[in-house]
């Protein structure tokens, strides 16, 4: 398939297309979105599910669709994200719901981290984490990653129909730190 | 047969939302020309909104057309289906004030709308349109759309809407 970019023992990272809606859709309408920008109706988790589609036109990059490559199951989604907005480029990881605990989103972050480092040329980056989530923060540690105790990120997340910053998290720098303006 | 993912008309390439459209239509969501549709919108909204525009056409095999005049993107026009189960909404919107009052939204609306219904089949569209945007007001009729008394979706307060059908008929 010409969409795969990356492949791990158990995965297969791809273009994410129309095959990763369901599984962020349960995410993003579910109480676990409160560490993924915030739980949102129907029509809004679309809309940004599109424009993570989007993204890789605007930027060159986005993130990746994780498949299992078992059954080609949509697991969750890895890569790259640097919206407007965002002070620094980031590597980010979201599993989809009943996808957690198998070690998937560190196996797919460490190829996507390769891929940053190695086909996109970066020379750093961060994964902003809600500083409760600890699941996410454990991925980041066995990654490598180290936390920047100044970093903090204005995250928009949505109230209602518009949009307001309403929450700030802590961000991990994730290793190997090579360089940061 | 698929939708074009380019049209021509007299003076307009309508072609996909790229990255290089991002400062104009920032640009836009950032002035008062946007509060028609419920604007205005920082950097970062503008950002997510031209993102999604994308996403929507790899979604749902269609989505809006950006007019593109002598090389740069002065708007965007075309059907909108954030939900698979409505009818498709009909856009235009003139990110450029400047390619305001010379018909190009009008012209570019009526290439994509005989697209979709002459060459793909479409029947029915919607439009909403806020009153006081005469001049999309005045589009809608030039393409052909009839006014209805549907109320406004709880989205767009006030909103009015148009019907569009294959043949031009109510």
């Amino acid at each position: 398939m010409t969409d795969v970019i990356a492949q791990t023992a158990r995965l297969t990272l791809m273009h994410p297309d129309a095959t990763d809606w369901p599984g962020y859709q349960a995410l993003i309408t579910s109480p676990a979105a409160q560490y993924a920008g915030g739980q949102k109706p129907l029509s809004q988790a679309w809309h940004a599910f599109a424009g993570h589609l989007g993204h890789w036109t605007l930027r060159g990059f986005g993130l990746m669709s994780v498949r299992t490559r078992a059954d080609n199951r949509s697991v969750g989604m890895v890569g790259a994200y640097y919206p407007e907005g965002w002070p620094e480029k980031e590597l980010g990881w979201l599993l989809w719901p009943g996808e957690t605990g198998q070690g998937f989103a560190t196996e797919a972050a460490l190829a996507a981290r390769s891929w940053v480092y190695g086909t996109l040329g970066w020379d750093g980056a961060v994964s902003y984490i809600h500083p409760d989530n600890a699941a996410s923060i454990a991925v980041a540690e066995r990654l490598g990653c180290t936390r920047d105790a100044a970093g903090v990120l204005n995250f928009h997340c949505c109230a209602d129909a518009r949009w307001t910053a309403c929450a700030q998290v802590v961000y991990a720098l994730c290793a190997p730190r090579k360089a940061r303006p | 047969m698929t939708p074009a993912t380019t049209l021509t008309t007299d003076r307009l390439t309508l072609r996909l939302p790229q990255a290089a459209d991002l400062p104009t239509y920032t640009a836009f969501c950032a002035s008062d020309r946007s509060r028609f549709v419920m604007g205005p919108f920082d950097a970062v909204q503008a950002f997510n909104k031209l993102c999604a525009m994308v996403g929507h056409w790899t979604l749902r095999g269609f989505g809006r057309y950006v007019m593109d005049l002598g090389g740069r993107g002065i708007g965007h026009v075309g059907p909108l289906a954030m939900d698979a189960r409505d009818l498709p909404e009909f856009t235009w919107t003139l990110w450029d004030p400047a390619a305001e009052g010379q018909g190009l939204a009008t012209e570019a609306a009526l290439a994509v709308k005989a697209h979709l219904f002459e060459d793909l089949g479409w029947t029915e569209m919607i439009i909403r349109i806020q009153p006081g945007n005469t001049a999309s007001c005045r589009s809608a009729e030039r393409i052909g759309a009839v006014l209805t008394d549907a109320e406004a979706p709880d989205w767009y307060p006030g909103a009015l809407t148009y019907r569009l059908t294959a043949g031009g008929a109510a």
